[in-house]
Parts: structure tokens; C-alpha cells; sequence
């Protein structure tokens, strides 16, 4: 094997620099035409990655089959060397751990205040008491929401509700950030606030993936920009814009 | 597991009880009314077994022996029936003892009279049973002993004891199967409701990467909480009414309590509170388990 490659059983070989890979993928739902259909992608470590497209177009299951969420109908999906074809499902929380997810309904604990949801993270992989005293202030710090701890989560506004579910998604130091139209409920003003930490965590190393339908965003951004239309890449650019369906 | 996390999963299963109050209650109250129609039946089923197996002790089968057959004899057909898996006891009574037992009951002084012993030949065997259906195959036995004369025994008695324990069987197994039914919908209402309320919070703790033994566990001991106090408030409900009840019929109905034997309740509650927390942390365990169990392949 050649060196700086992953060890792949069929097809091409893996550079080790590349945290997702999708060959040929297409997902099909027992009714209706595929949701995708023969999807490639590459990403590698440290890329900032829009996926932008209409309703329908397939971000949502992309999203789903990068969580193991949903198994590909055909083709393959490695993530971080898991190949997510064949992971067993004892292996998948180990898996899902080395990621950041991120909704744009928040999914938090809305019986727990800001300091238990974010510390829940941390109790799941069993980290010591000792140190999840000092990581969530610290976390909490970073989202400027040191402050607001004690709060229960229906005492928070739309945006602060994102910067705790961001929190959350980073506490663990995941190798990628997922995050599923995090701006999505938010109005301009924390949308950009949730996007220019998201750009400070991929600044610092982690691999994010956005899918988004904020296009002022996807335009300011500079990033690579993914568009999807009825299940299929029609764009992968550099640097991309947001590209009008008309 | 790391002891903090132990301590964690335990903590998060007391603290479910109060973060879904209705949830918890409507558990409780479920569970506590299954619970406590099975022990007011199983009161009564025990009671009524218990009436029927002193009536049944008292039910003896009597085995007369011919003219001129020796004690030894009488005393060693004794010990051959005694082999017998139907008996439970057998009184050997001698014509003496006929005679002294005759005397005392029904002459008293008038008895005086009397040279020689008239029940001579009323020497006889006292038979008790183990369980009164067993009494025709017993009779049956003891008619083809050849030194036996007769064979006496009360078969309405029998009957109609044996004829009460096979209804007590039907009734019991008719109720259990009642009360099954009725808590299987009771409780599968209750885990739906349970699915509803817990279906977010078990897809956002699989999506942050937590096993499915650590969504699991506090869920688990939040259900086993729920079923112990589930079966705890019934047996304490059940405890007084079982006490009133059994005093009341003592002082009101001076007649039947001579009849009526009940068992007092520590005679009761001695089997009654581990089967009640058994079916209870069953019902709590098994229950949040199917719950969580709908929710892991996320």
C-alpha cells in the first residue's frame, strides 16, 4: 500500500488526509425516485464545505447517511476510516463521537439547563466529573455563553439555543462538524454569529460540513460550495456561490 | 463503567421520576392497580384455599375390621396403608377407646350398667388424607384388604370438596388470565405513552454517541423506581382493608368467624410482598426496556 493511503477492499485507495468519501452512492426510499443517485464526494481534513440546494434535492439523507443515520441503497461512504457500509452497531456510538452535530431545531434536553446539556456530551463518553467541571465553563466561554450556565433552555433565545447545541457538538473535540441548516431559525444578526464560530472551530482544524439555504452566507463566505439538485452534485467548486436553480 | 458514570445513570433515573411527572404517575398508578387486584384476588384465593384444606382435614376415612382379627393385624394393615402417597395420617382407635369415647359423648353416668364392652368389635382405623379426591382409590384399597369388615367414609363431604378446589382452579386461572389481559393494555398504553415522550431525548443521545447500555440505564432505573413504588402502595392499601375487613366480619358476623378460618396477614403478605415486587421491578424493568429498545437503531 502506498503511503499516506487508507487501506480500502475495493476501488481506489484513501488518501489519509481525506476524512469523507462517498463512491458512487445512490439511496433509494421503499417509494418514489432516489433521494441520491450516484453521489461522489471527497473532503479533506480541515475543509469548509456548504452543501446548498432545494428541498428535495438530497442534503437532508446526505446528512443522514454521514451519521449512519441511513445505510446507502448501493455504493460506498467511508468517514474517518469507518467504512459506514459494514460498521457493526456497537461500533457506531465510537464513531458518531469523532463527530459535531448540529440541527437547525436545536435538539436539546429541554428539561436541562445550559450547563447539563452540554455537560451530557461529556457524561456519554465518560469523562471524570473532575474534568467536565473545568471543559464546560471553558466551552462555554468560546460561545460566549459563560454567563447563562444556569439557565434553563426555554429561558434562551433562538440563537443562544444554537450556540449551546454548538457547544455541545464541540465539547468532545470532534474531527468534523456536521451541522444540518443551523441558521435556519435564526435571524441575520445570530446567523452570522453562529457561522463566524463555526469558521473560528474550522480555523482551529475541524472539518465542516454546513448544509444551508442561506445564501447571503454561502456568498460571503468564500467556501467550496456543493449544490445538489434532485439527488445529483450538479457543482462542486472552490470558493463557490450560491447558484440559483432558475 | 466508571464509578462517577454509575453514580450519573443512577442520579438521571431518580431525576426522570420528577422531569416527566405525568409520565411517572400515570406508571405508578397503573402498575399499583394492576398490583392491587392481583393481591385482593390472591387474598381471597388463598383464603378460600386455606377454608378448604381445614375442611378437607377433618374429612377422615373409617376402616372397620372382621370378628376375632388381632391388633397385630389391625396394626399391620395400619402400616401398609400408611405406605399409601394419598394418606397423611392414620389414628388407630381400639375397642377400648371406641367404647371410653362412646361413654364420654353420649351415656355419661349412665354408662354404669354396662359389664361388658358392647363396640367389642369396633376396633377401626382412622384414616386422614392428603387430599380428599384421592378418597375413592383409597377406599377402593382398603375394601380388598381381607380382614376388613367396612369401609366408612363421608363422600358427600368429599365430593364436594374436591368439587370447590377444581372451581377454585378455574376461578384463579379465569382471574389471572383477566388481570393479565388488563395490564397487558394497561401497560402497553403506558409504554406508548412512554414512546412519545421520550423519543427526542433517546435520538439526540444516540446522535451524540452515547451506547445504547448508557441511553438505556437511566431509563431502566427509572422503570424498576416506578415498579417498586407501584407494587408498594397496593400492598399497603390491601394490608389495611385485608386487616379491617378480617375484624369486621369477627365482630359482626360472630357466627361465620367460627365457620371462617382466615388467615391472619402476615401469613399472607409473607408470600404476597415478593411476588408483588417481583411482578412490579418485572414490569418496571421489561417495560422501560421495550421502550428505550424502539428507539436505539438510530
Amino acid at each position: 500500500m502506498e503511503k499516506g493511503f487508507r487501506k480500502k477492499k475495493s476501488g481506489r485507495q484513501i488518501p489519509e488526509d481525506e476524512v469523507i468519501t462517498l463512491e458512487h452512492v445512490t439511496k433509494s426510499y421503499s417509494s418514489g425516485a432516489p433521494a441520491l443517485k450516484d453521489v461522489s464526494l471527497h473532503v479533506k481534513k480541515g475543509e469548509f464545505v456548504f452543501i446548498v440546494g432545494d428541498s428535495g434535492s438530497g442534503k437532508s439523507t446526505l446528512i443522514k447517511l454521514l451519521l449512519r443515520e441511513l445505510v446507502p441503497t448501493s455504493g460506498e461512504i467511508t468517514v474517518l476510516g469507518y467504512n459506514l457500509n459494514r460498521i457493526k452497531h456497537s461500533r457506531i456510538p465510537k464513531f458518531r463521537r469523532k463527530l459535531g452535530i448540529v440541527f437547525q431545531d436545536f435538539r436539546l434536553l429541554k428539561d436541562r439547563n445550559v450547563y447539563e446539556n452540554v455537560a451530557f456530551a461529556q457524561r456519554i463518553v465518560q469523562t471524570p466529573t473532575r474534568e467536565i467541571k473545568r471543559n464546560v465553563p471553558s466551552i462555554l466561554a468560546t460561545v460566549n455563553l459563560a454567563g447563562k450556565y444556569k439557565n434553563k433552555i426555554n429561558q434562551l433565545s433562538g440563537g443562544e439555543q444554537q450556540r449551546v447545541a454548538l457547544a455541545r457538538a464541540l465539547i468532545n473535540k470532534p474531527t468534523i462538524l456536521l451541522a444540518d441548516e443551523p441558521t435556519g431559525n435564526l435571524d441575520p444578526n445570530n446567523s452570522w454569529e453562529i457561522m463566524n464560530l463555526m469558521e473560528k472551530i474550522n480555523e482551529n482544524g475541524t472539518t465542516v460540513i454546513v448544509v444551508t439555504h442561506n445564501r447571503e452566507i454561502v456568498n460571503a463566505m468564500k467556501k467550496r460550495v456543493i449544490t445538489m439538485k434532485k439527488g445529483v452534485i450538479i457543482e462542486d467548486e472552490e470558493e463557490g456561490t450560491y447558484i440559483d436553480e432558475d | 463503567m466508571r464509578i462517577s458514570s454509575f453514580f450519573y445513570t443512577i442520579g438521571q433515573g431518580i431525576k426522570n421520576l420528577g422531569r416527566n411527572k405525568w409520565y411517572t404517575l400515570a406508571s405508578i398508578a397503573t402498575i399499583g392497580a394492576c398490583l392491587f387486584l392481583f393481591g385482593l384476588f390472591y387474598s381471597i384465593i388463598t383464603n378460600f384455599e386455606y377454608i378448604v384444606k381445614t375442611a378437607e382435614e377433618g374429612v377422615s376415612v373409617t376402616v372397620f375390621f372382621n370378628e376375632g382379627v388381632s391388633e397385630e393385624q389391625m396394626l399391620a394393615v395400619k402400616s401398609d396403608l400408611e405406605k399409601r402417597t394419598e394418606v397423611k395420617e392414620i389414628v388407630y382407635v381400639s375397642a377400648d377407646d371406641a367404647w371410653e369415647e362412646f361413654k364420654g359423648e353420649y351415656l355419661g353416668e349412665y354408662s354404669d350398667g354396662f359389664t361388658e364392652n358392647p363396640l367389642a368389635d369396633s376396633a377401626n382405623l382412622q384414616i386422614y388424607l392428603n387430599d380428599v379426591s384421592m378418597q375413592p382409590a383409597l377406599v377402593t384399597y382398603a375394601e380388598s384388604i381381607d380382614v376388613v369388615r367396612k369401609v366408612n367414609r363421608s363422600e358427600v363431604t368429599a365430593d364436594t370438596l374436591s368439587g370447590l378446589n377444581k372451581l377454585m382452579a378455574y376461578v384463579s386461572a379465569g382471574i389471572i388470565i383477566i388481570l393479565l389481559l388488563v395490564s397487558i393494555f394497561l401497560i402497553s398504553n403506558t409504554v406508548t405513552m412512554g414512546i412519545a415522550v421520550r423519543k427526542d431525548e433517546i435520538n439526540i443521545m444516540k446522535y451524540i454517541g452515547a451506547t445504547d447500555f448508557f441511553v438505556r440505564a437511566p431509563f431502566v432505573v427509572e422503570g424498576i423506581i416506578i415498579g417498586i413504588i407501584g407494587s408498594l402502595i397496593p400492598l399497603v392499601i390491601i394490608y389495611y382493608i385485608y386487616r379491617s375487613a378480617i375484624t369486621y366480619v369477627a365482630t359482626k358476623f360472630t357466627m361465620l368467624s367460627s365457620l371462617l378460618n382466615f388467615l391472619p396477614v402476615d401469613k399472607i403478605y409473607s408470600n404476597l410482598i415478593p411476588i408483588s415486587l417481583a411482578i412490579g421491578i418485572g414490569i418496571g424493568f421489561f417495560g422501560s426496556f421495550i421502550t428505550v429498545r424502539r428507539h436505539l437503531h438510530v
